[in-house]
């Protein structure tokens, strides 16, 4: 009777860490602001897979959100062996085309909700060690992507946040890891995106949704720290991390003005 | 395995000097002696956010030195008034303040509607407001953690974006946001400074191309220790010891090396030569070792 808790959990790379989840007998909590879109995910992972799924609709990027969210499970003594923050915003906009309260909000949505929750549900998380926390980064986090100027820059804050949370939990049994995946193609949008920036290239790095769910699953139970889906982005990313910033700056500005 | 972090380590270090020294700077701002004073032209203007003390003062006064008029922001009327006649009193320049709080969302448009309703000239923005200290995540409340969030980014992200339109006009201008050394790789017992720092020095990164055409220049000031306030002396010493004490410098000489090398279009600025070599160890070696031994030396006394 064990649960792993899913923020972001109704779509994309977060329904595919809790499919990933439910075939290993986890019991998932799902949270997410579209209700419909829950429910659907709910009957989707308790017809395919013998678990039970709860269900919490809330918007993240709302600071009370988090302080229910860790009530809820308090009252229920939830035995929680999991946590996974991968609520998040991204996109084709970002600094400089998008206005401000926008940014303000991929700031916040990026950032505050995995700060909250790992802040409220640690508790539950030390009562039923050995337990695990998967943050949901990118590969941008890795080095400052200009055309992803903010996006980046909060991916980069979680990676930090993922490093020292680590060492800062490693006492009470509780392992930390961080998924920073290239290219998903949870969205047509995306993928029309990565074709036209990235090209060819960028195809070749994407992996699934289904994939990357996989995987960072297996990786979190295994108590790795960095999970980077797929081999060509695992080397993309040695030397995303490798060479100077200002060279991954430039010359991600420099893709996109070419477009 | 520490065999194999080693040859990483020793490659990576090979890469960086060669990438450094082969490659011609993709920007090409590095011509020297950019200062205009704008001598008989309307005074040029720099905006201070968290300007009333510490570093961001110091910036100030470096600033008033060279002749800039300058526009102050912080909480506190009573220190923001006590900078103003400090200023005022030792430098033929003016002084605006403005009592805002950073961390509130209504914050920066408003700072940009005074400024815009009184067309100032503004060369340069300087987004020092930052909050952190020696208690951090796990010992802070979520407010103080939010907040920490709102003020060291989301205010130099806001204030950038609304006074642009100002910073365009008054080009060659210049944008100098600070971060901390603590922003090249994570340190356990500052964690969410640490990872807020970091978004920091991306962001500047990243801006520094988006405004290239603009004719704006993005600084990041990336100080080791400064001991703005007692207690940071105190901790510095018992967490860092001796190389602590040895790559710390005052806020005067932190103030003024960013003014002169954000003049000069530096993209990254370490003041202090010690803090300089300590932050291309902590940049160049694998991130999983540096992390490692900031958690050994926070968890000394405190």
């Amino acid at each position: 009777m064990q649960y792993a808790l899913v923020a972001g959990g109704s779509k994309g790379i977060g329904y595919a860490i809790a499919s990933a989840l439910a075939r290993r007998k986890f019991n998932v909590v799902l949270v997410a602001r579209n209700k419909d879109e829950l429910e659907t995910a709910r009957k989707n992972l308790e017809r395919n897979y013998q678990i039970h799924v709860e269900i919490l609709s809330a918007d993240l990027s709302q600071p009370a959100s988090a302080g229910i969210i860790g009530k809820w499970c308090h009252e229920k003594n939830l035995p929680l062996k999991i946590l996974c923050n991968v609520s998040g915003i991204g996109g084709e906009k970002d600094y400089l085309s998008m206005p401000l309260d926008d940014t303000l909000y991929m700031l916040r949505l990026n950032t505050e909700p995995a700060i909250a929750l790992v802040f409220n549900l640690l508790p539950l998380l030390r009562k039923n060690k050995p337990s695990y926390i998967l943050n949901v980064s990118s590969m941008a986090g890795f080095a400052p992507i200009s055309i992803k100027n903010i996006y980046s820059a909060t991916k980069s804050a979680i990676i930090f946040f993922s490093y020292a949370l680590r060492y800062q939990v490693k006492k009470d049994g509780i392992s930390v890891s961080c998924l920073c995946p290239g290219p998903v193609f949870t969205k047509p949008a995306i993928q029309t995106d990565t074709v036209k920036k990235l090209g060819w290239f960028g195809k070749q790095m994407a992996v699934t949704a289904e994939q990357a769910g996989e995987m960072a699953v297996r990786k979190t139970l295994q108590g790795k720290l960095l999970i980077i889906p797929g081999m060509l982005a695992s080397i993309v990313s040695f030397f995303l991390r490798i060479l100077p910033a200002r060279l991954i700056a430039f010359i991600t500005y420099r893709s996109n003005s070419e477009n | 395995m520490t065999h194999l972090t080693m040859k990483i380590a020793l490659l990576y270090v090979l890469i960086t000097v060669i990438v450094t020294t082969g490659y011609a700077q993709p920007d090409s701002l590095n011509s020297k002696n950019t200062v205009t004073n704008n001598v008989g032209k309307s005074l040029p203007y720099a905006l201070v956010a968290g300007g009333s003390k510490g570093i961001g003062y110091a910036i100030a006064e470096a600033l008033a030195k060279r002749g800039y008029n300058l526009i102050l922001i912080a909480r506190h009327a009573d220190s923001l008034i006590a900078a103003k006649n400090k200023l005022e009193s030792l430098y033929q320049v003016h002084v605006d303040i403005l009592s805002y709080d950073l961390s509130l969302d209504g914050s920066a448009t408003a700072i940009a509607d005074w400024c815009m309703a009184r067309n100032i000239s503004l060369k340069m923005l300087c987004n020092v407001a930052g909050f952190g200290g020696s208690r951090d995540y796990l010992s802070l409340s979520l407010d103080s953690l939010r907040y920490m969030i709102n003020l060291n980014i989301g205010s130099a992200m806001s204030l950038t974006l609304t006074l642009l339109p100002l910073l365009e006009k008054n080009a060659p201008s210049y944008i100098l946001n600070v971060g901390s050394m603590a922003g090249f790789a994570p340190i356990p017992v500052k964690n969410m400074y640490s990872a807020t720092k970091s978004a920091v020095v991306f962001f500047s990164y990243s801006l520094r191309y988006q405004l290239q055409e603009k004719n704006i220049s993005v600084s990041v000031l990336c100080p080791g220790p400064v001991f703005t306030k007692p207690e940071i002396k105190k901790d510095t010493k018992e967490k860092l010891g001796w190389i602590g004490m040895q790559m710390a410098i005052s806020p005067e000489k932190v103030g003024e090396i960013a003014v002169r090398e954000t003049l000069n279009k530096k993209l990254v600025i370490v003041p202090g030569t010690v803090s300089k070599i300590m932050a291309f160890f902590v940049r160049a070696l694998p991130r999983r070792f540096i992390v490692a031994i900031y958690n050994r030396a926070g968890k000394k006394k405190s």
